[in-house]
């Protein structure tokens, strides 16, 4: 069902995202859509370590009985795919970016690369940590205006056409997480150097 | 205006009536203008019964809600017509500066019915609408008539066919400004059915953004974007379109001698390197564009003109095993000056070359034959010799020379420069083609070639399905808005979506349009499908099918079309013949085709 081309993009964006600290062993998934089928990784996979058999392929919208094994968060997987034009979704835990979302309801970055490459990550608050109904509506819907966005205290969802796009915001994000709690450890006053800087607050 | 003037413009020429018609708002919204609109007014105003070159075909110019806004690359418009080429729905879009005058006129669109007695031209203006005589421009070519009406580039414009259009050339183009073209499909055809020579417009309307602000801020970011991308602010300007001849050479795509090789020995003659060494004068932008991508050129006899874009250096190059750059571009310049589309003509100028070479046509064209170029352009404007057989396009030729196997087509439209056996998403891109072969509706050079937006594995077939359904969402989006494809090469659909926003003051976001291209993919599918077009009309010319690629990096492949075929159905919502499903329908508000869905 998972052909090796695939397959290898998965395995090696699986241990890049594991390697450089953006999920826990057993944390994080990822999915993409074929035809009318979605390909994720098996309920309790090591994102670090996945292994051709780690993968469940199930219907893009109908119930079936692949869901018994796959990830948590399958449910959200196909909302984002039916209310997007994803292709791939990327699910992570980058931990500057989920201390960020505590206390901000949206993630500006002040840095050049990142204000061009994401201008603004939503943060959206949900109750229940995974694979809700409430989950999967609001992380679907902030994704129709944006590529990635956080889950208040969670973790962030990213979406692209290939799985590396995907992987590609993630990585941003934190990157650009990272700087701006650097910079405010440092405490020092910003200088602006953008030209509409304020108009990313309105992205 | 804020977006969309609200008027459609709707002339009967056959009795001379002319009416203003309210553009349905919902409608707008739906299909937004430019491509999308032209498909959506196409469906009820033409159906399977109405022959392509009859009076019942109409003509319809479409502009978008973003056209003449001043956002980049906002200069573009469209014409929807029954093909007379191809005999699906047709749609072609240009750049220059004809778009944006007639929005300035203040109108959506335009609907051209009927046939007029004798030779006609449309002038719109301040003053109104008005037809008039155009007997003494019939016969005129493209840059006759064009400076005869006079032409004057932000004040005055001028679109017009030339002798391949008046003589019902099944690739003739509809040509603006001068030398550029609504190329592919035939519509040039159709103009010269309804002894239609020209339209004429002058503007004083501006479309101005509903938040200026906004509007402000997407006008620094996107051109952020287009600065940042090497391809739309150094590739582009410095070398044009033809940049990536050798790019596309080198990885073994660039059909070669009729698609019997991938590669070209010559490529480098005819590349956007040599083209800026040896005679290029100048780069040129269209309106409201920081790209230039146009190529102003001289050759060493002399001549000068605009062009060879990268597809019309291919089709006269490497599609006739020809290396000469003054030839293909004095090529160029005939089709322009003729009215003919350069894809089409170049690839069936090779198709011939190859029947002659097999003795199936009995004449002394053969590859590389550069001296021939000139005659065989002029003879298929006008319809003589074997121009007449060329006049009908590939298919239909080779038909008659009992070889429609050595016709690249793809539902008789004359394939562009890229070997499917190279890049197998672009094979299902030609496959799938509402309008036929064609790489503008869901190019995949960006994702298999040039890493844009990642580089995907090109000869991968499973996932690719997908891929090729977004970018053509993305393209017919892009068609309806009406925006520039290279763009988007380094602008997102939500910059697109934001612009948009502030234009009209009504909110979208990126999957807002991406939901209006699927909308338009497939209306377009059930127009065709209404016509008659089956799932077998979604495939390759045997040769990509059967015959591997001999040698070079894609040595060993054939496109896979079915795989990818029945992916692509399931990834869109269709049936396994291809046939939308009823629940699609209604997803897209598409309701009104429900006749033709399962």
């Amino acid at each position: 069902m998972i052909d090796q081309r695939l397959y290898e993009e998965f395995r090696d964006i699986g241990r890049d995202i594991f390697v450089t600290g953006m999920t826990s062993s057993h944390g994080g998934n990822m999915s993409v859509r074929v035809g009318d089928k979605i390909i994720i990784k098996r309920r309790g996979a090591q994102l670090g370590r996945l292994k051709p058999t780690d993968f469940v392929e199930t219907s893009f919208e109908e119930k079936d009985s692949g869901i018994i094994r796959a990830s948590t968060e399958l449910i959200v997987h196909r909302a984002i795919y039916e209310k997007t034009s994803a292709l791939a979704v990327v699910h992570a835990h980058p931990r500057t970016a989920i201390v960020l979302s505590l206390s901000r309801d949206e993630i500006i970055p002040i840095d050049n690369e990142g204000s061009y490459l994401l201008r603004k990550i939503p943060v959206v608050t949900v109750e229940l940590a995974s694979g809700s109904k409430e989950m999967a509506t609001k992380v679907s819907e902030a994704l129709q205006g944006y590529k990635v966005i956080m889950q208040r205290g969670h973790g962030c969802f990213a979406i692209g056409q290939t799985l590396e796009e995907a992987y590609a915001w993630v990585s941003a994000l934190e990157e650009v997480s990272d700087i701006i709690l650097e910079h405010k450890l440092l405490g020092e006053e910003m200088i602006e150097y953008r030209k509409h800087s304020e108009s990313y607050a309105k992205w | 205006m804020r977006g969309w003037a609200g008027n459609i413009l709707d002339i009967n020429l056959t009795d001379g009536a002319i009416d203003v018609l309210p553009l349905d708002h919902e409608m707008a919204r739906l299909f937004l203008g430019g491509r999308g609109l032209g498909a959506r007014l196409l469906w009820d105003l033409v159906g399977p019964e109405v022959e392509p070159l009859s009076p019942e075909n109409v003509l319809i110019f479409t502009t978008g809600p973003i056209t003449a806004s001043a956002s980049q690359t906002s200069n573009r418009f469209n014409v929807s017509t029954k093909s007379p080429l191809t005999d699906t729905i047709l749609h072609a879009n240009s750049g220059g500066w004809w778009g944006m005058q007639f929005k300035r006129t203040g109108y959506d669109a335009l609907i051209v019915r009927g046939r007029a007695e004798k030779p006609t031209l449309i002038e719109i203006t301040a003053e109104g609408v008005s037809l008039q005589d155009a007997t003494h421009l019939w016969g005129k070519t493209v840059f006759e008539t064009t400076e005869a009406l006079g032409q004057d580039r932000n004040k005055r414009n001028v679109l017009c066919i030339g002798p391949a259009g008046e003589n019902l050339v099944r690739i003739a183009a509809i040509m603006n400004d001068k030398e550029r073209s609504l190329a592919r499909g035939g519509a040039g055809a159709v103009m010269g059915s309804k002894n239609l020579k020209a339209i004429v417009v002058e503007g004083t309307q501006k479309n101005q953004p509903a938040d200026k602000e906004q509007f402000k801020f997407m006008l620094y970011e996107t051109g952020k974007l287009l600065k940042a991308s090497p391809l739309t602010s150094q590739a582009l300007p410095e070398f044009g379109t033809a940049v990536v001849m050798n790019v596309v050479n080198e990885i073994g795509a660039l059909p070669t001698r009729n698609f019997q090789q991938s590669q070209f020995e010559g490529a480098d003659q005819i590349s956007g390197e040599t083209i800026t060494d040896t005679i290029l004068e100048t780069n040129q932008a269209c309106w409201a564009c920081p790209i230039t991508c146009t190529r102003i050129t001289k050759t060493s006899s002399g001549k000068e003109g605009e062009g060879p874009e990268f597809e019309s250096a291919w089709a006269f190059g490497a599609q006739c095993g020809i290396d000469d750059l003054d030839a293909i571009t004095e090529a160029n310049y005939l089709c322009n000056d003729l009215g003919l589309d350069t894809i089409s003509m170049g690839n069936t100028i090779g198709c011939a070359m190859e029947l002659a070479e097999k003795r199936l046509l009995h004449s002394d064209l053969r590859f590389g034959r550069a001296d021939l170029l000139p005659g065989l352009i002029s003879d298929t404007a006008y319809r003589q010799g074997l121009g007449n057989d060329l006049a009908e396009g590939s298919f239909r030729m080779a038909a008659k020379y009992g070889a429609p196997e050595l016709s690249m087509t793809v539902k008789k439209l004359e394939m562009p420069a890229y070997d499917p056996r190279g890049m197998q998403g672009q094979g299902l891109v030609y496959a799938t083609g509402n309008r036929g072969a064609c790489h503008e509706t869901g190019n995949m050079l960006g994702p298999e070639v040039l890493a844009l937006p990642r580089l995907i594995d090109r000869f991968a077939t499973q996932g690719k399905a997908g891929i090729v359904s977004v970018h053509q969402n993305s393209a017919a989006v892009i068609d309806s808005l009406v925006y520039c494809k290279f763009a988007n090469m380094a602008v997102a659909e939500e910059f697109f979506a934001r612009t948009l926003t502030a234009v009209t003051g009504e909110t979208f976001t990126a999957d807002d349009l991406m939901m209006v291209g699927e909308r338009v993919w497939t209306l377009e599918r059930l127009y065709n499908l209404r016509e008659g077009f089956t799932k077998a009309d979604d495939t390759l010319p045997d040769r990509l099918l059967n015959e591997p690629v001999a040698e070079g990096p894609s040595k060993g492949f054939t496109a896979q079309i079915p795989p990818m075929l029945e992916e692509y159905y399931a990834f869109r919502g269709w049936d396994k013949n291809g046939v939308p499903r009823e629940k699609k329908l209604k997803e897209l508000s598409l309701q009104f085709a429900i006749e033709v869905a399962e």
